[in-house]
């Protein structure tokens, strides 16, 4: 239990005061770093708000799809980080999705191809929810 | 020793600690360099910009030699932190050089030196020339939108003059070999670095397989920019002044730099303007095709468009980790990192022709 406000609401409070009484007051060569700083707080800000969520229904999608796909992985590289993970038994489902598509161990079958493209659009425009959704409205996302 | 006009400081090694004692021994370095009796630094001050290099404003009066009277020049020099694949300061002096001898509108390269004495690390002196590289400013600039399609046309001339230099090039021999640098060695490169990066990028994954999958066949290397792009060239109102920052310059497909130029990431404020974020393709390209006679392929740029991509993408990830892994408090650097999910948006947009899917 937090109390009121929440850190969110505090940073977008926060970010105003930035912007539209501080940033005055400062000298033009400031007022970059002053922007970065609310740009970095609202970033922050909405990664506070969606919280578990996007890295929780990742997983999930992750899951599923693994579940469905039952593949065989080629063994990575020796020596790699991807050879640890792979000695661990693949605990990281985001890596064990950037090993195949390094091997290219969808491409044989286009569902699954299809598949992986879906989830790495739901990433990345996920992220950019968060990190940059004027980047992403201008390409056309809304 | 790149310069040919880099005289010794006669400074003890160890000096130029302070401003003032740079500011002495660069005059006396000036003056030596220019066959100047003496050479008074009016101002020295260090210029916003530059994450991997360090300019400084000069300005100078010589008292007689060949640049007699007053001067305004830059010296460049390597910041604290850089990045590995980018030239030294005396190979960078080297390619200036050789690019201003074939027309290449740059600013004019004066002297060099890898003296500590002097300056603390090796730089090298150039002409200041006027206007703005400021990227974001000159695509929003609506005033200039107009003459926008005249200054493509002109870059392209200028990529084109660029890349009419080829190997073997005894001046240019520090330059690695094409063999060693091609999109196979790049391609390499960008996986060695995600295995060791803390965070997977599945994106950056599926796009490198597919450049891997997609090589273009060999073709004759050119000397290219390598970071060619808005924010790297001066613009003094319509008038180009100068292509600046030539750390990254080597032999490369000539169809490298026109990809860089025109992916996304160099857009700015423009991503409806291929040409980064100034204009459509078709004046740079036609500028391009008829100083260099020969035309351009339009698979071959798209497929280092999307290599643009993904070096850019692994460039911003390298930025932040200057924060992240090295401890350099630098705001800018650490945003800088989120920028490969942009990059990797374009990936996707670039190479799956079904598009997101309704849900995404």
């Amino acid at each position: 239990m937090r109390d009121l406000p929440t850190g969110p609401v505090l940073l977008d409070l926060a970010r105003d005061v930035l912007l539209n009484d501080l940033l005055p007051l400062l000298p033009p060569d400031a007022h970059i770093d002053a922007r970065l700083v609310a740009n970095s707080m609202a970033i922050a800000e909405r990664e506070a708000i969606a919280g578990e969520r996007p890295a929780q229904q990742l997983r999930r999608e992750l899951e599923s799809f693994y579940a469905d796909a039952a593949l065989t992985h080629p063994a990575p590289r020796a020596g790699s980080t991807l050879s640890r993970i792979a000695a661990e038994g693949y605990p990281d489902l985001p890596r064990r999705l950037a090993h195949d598509l390094r091997a290219g161990n969808f491409e044989s079958s286009e569902v699954l191809e299809r598949g992986a493209r879906d989830i790495l659009w739901q990433l990345t425009i996920g992220k950019l929810r968060r990190a940059n959704p004027r980047f992403l409205a201008a390409n056309g996302f809304g | 020793m790149a310069g040919t006009a880099s005289p010794r400081s006669d400074l003890p090694p160890g000096g130029g600690s302070s401003v003032d004692d740079r500011r002495a021994a660069l005059a006396r370095f000036l003056a030596s360099a220019g066959g100047a009796p003496a050479v008074e630094i009016t101002s020295l001050s260090p210029m916003r910009g530059g994450a991997i290099q360090e300019n400084w404003s000069i300005d100078a009066c010589f008292s007689g030699g060949s640049l007699a009277g007053d001067q305004q020049l830059v010296l460049r020099t390597a910041a604290p932190t850089g990045v590995t694949e980018s030239l030294g300061r005396l190979e960078e002096f080297a390619v200036l050089k050789a690019v201003f001898a074939a027309g290449v509108t740059v600013p004019e390269p004066l002297f060099a030196s890898d003296d500590p004495a002097i300056f603390g690390k090796p730089f090298f002196v150039m002409q200041r020339v006027n206007g703005t590289a400021a990227a974001h400013r000159i695509t929003r600039d609506n005033a200039l939108a107009a003459v926008f399609p005249t200054v493509a046309e002109r870059l392209g001339r200028e990529l084109a003059r660029i890349h009419k230099i080829r190997p073997p090039r005894p001046d240019l021999a520090f330059l690695p070999r094409y063999e060693d640098v091609g999109p196979c060695q790049q391609i390499a490169a960008f996986r060695a670095y995600l295995d060791s990066h803390p965070m997977p990028r599945p994106v950056l994954e599926w796009g490198i397989r597919w450049l891997e999958t997609h090589l273009p066949p060999p073709i004759q290397p050119v000397l290219c920019h390598h970071d060619f792009r808005t924010g790297n060239y001066m613009l003094d109102g319509a008038d180009l002044t100068g292509i600046l920052d030539w750390e990254f310059a080597g032999w490369g497909d000539p169809h490298e730099d026109i990809g860089w130029f025109c992916c996304k990431g160099w857009r700015f404020a423009r991503l409806d303007r291929e040409a980064g974020g100034i204009a459509d393709r078709s004046p740079l390209y036609t500028g391009y095709e008829s100083e260099a006679g020969r035309s351009i392929d339009p698979e071959r740029v798209f497929f280092w468009e999307v290599l643009a991509s993904v070096r850019w993408a692994v460039i911003a990830l390298q930025q932040s980790d200057r924060y992240m892994i090295r401890g350099e408090r630098n705001l800018d650097l650490a945003l800088t990192g989120r920028r490969a999910t942009e990059c990797e948006l374009e990936i996707l947009m670039l190479l799956d022709p079904h598009g997101a899917p309704t849900d995404a």
